[in-house]
């Protein structure tokens, strides 16, 4: 099992619990079991297509999985994955 | 409503102002409590847009995570963003909003001739298409 971080304002939609943990493989099996167990944080994460939101970053310990296999980043036991938006602006 | 204590209004103006006049950007920890927000520590962050910083912020995530980080570990939690908008009203913009995250508070700090004028709180959707002005309270 990884242990999931779930940024603040997500966690009234996984019974208010800072950390979840769920069981996978790579980064997708583990955000896709997580959104099973906890279908309103799917909509939080996911677009109605089913990608990952723009502004949703995805860390396995201190790694940003756009720069290693995406959703197929492998999980080990004992993992940390966390949520983290992405966040710009201007003028 | 978010309210912001005195030491972390203070760093984030101060922030605001070295950084004029240029964008700055950071990250507001503190407590929830129902629909009520209270900053307790601002942390100020580096502006990682590549190009003129004058009308342009980016954060980096890994900076965030480390920010979710301290919060976690001071039992607190990462609950706002705030950047400036120098010589330009505290407004959410157009690329504000494209580029923002419906979990937060973002405070918007507006900084004329190097000096702060004045703040906004909005909170965006998740389609990122329009966000709400938020009730700001902060020190004088």
């Amino acid at each position: 099992m990884a242990k999931v971080l779930i940024p603040t304002p997500l966690r009234q939609y996984v019974d208010k619990k800072d950390t979840v943990e769920a069981a996978g493989a790579t980064v997708g099996e583990v955000l896709g079991a997580l959104t099973t167990q906890y279908p309103d944080l799917r909509k939080n994460l996911y677009t109605d297509e089913g990608k990952l939101r723009s502004f949703v970053n995805v860390y396995v310990n201190d790694e940003d999985i756009r720069y290693m296999s995406k959703d197929a980043t492998a999980v080990a036991a004992g993992d940390t994955v966390t949520i983290v938006p992405s966040i710009a602006g201007g003028l | 409503m978010i309210k912001i204590e005195p030491d972390a209004w203070t760093v984030m103006v101060e922030h605001a102002k070295t950084a004029y006049p240029n964008e700055c950007c950071g990250a507001m920890i503190g407590t929830i409590d129902g629909d009520e927000k209270l900053v307790k520590v601002s942390v100020p962050l580096e502006n990682a847009f590549q190009g003129a910083q004058a009308a342009r912020y980016e954060l980096r995530p890994e900076d965030l995570l480390q920010a979710d980080r301290e919060a976690r570990r001071q039992g607190m939690d990462l609950i706002g963003i705030f950047h400036s908008h120098p010589d330009c009203d505290a407004y959410f913009s157009e690329t504000d909003l494209k580029n923002s995250c419906p979990w937060y508070s973002f405070v918007v700090l507006s900084i004329q001739g190097g000096q702060f004028h004045h703040a906004n709180s909005f909170l965006p959707n998740a389609d990122q298409t329009a966000a709400d002005k938020e009730s700001l309270e902060h020190p004088r």
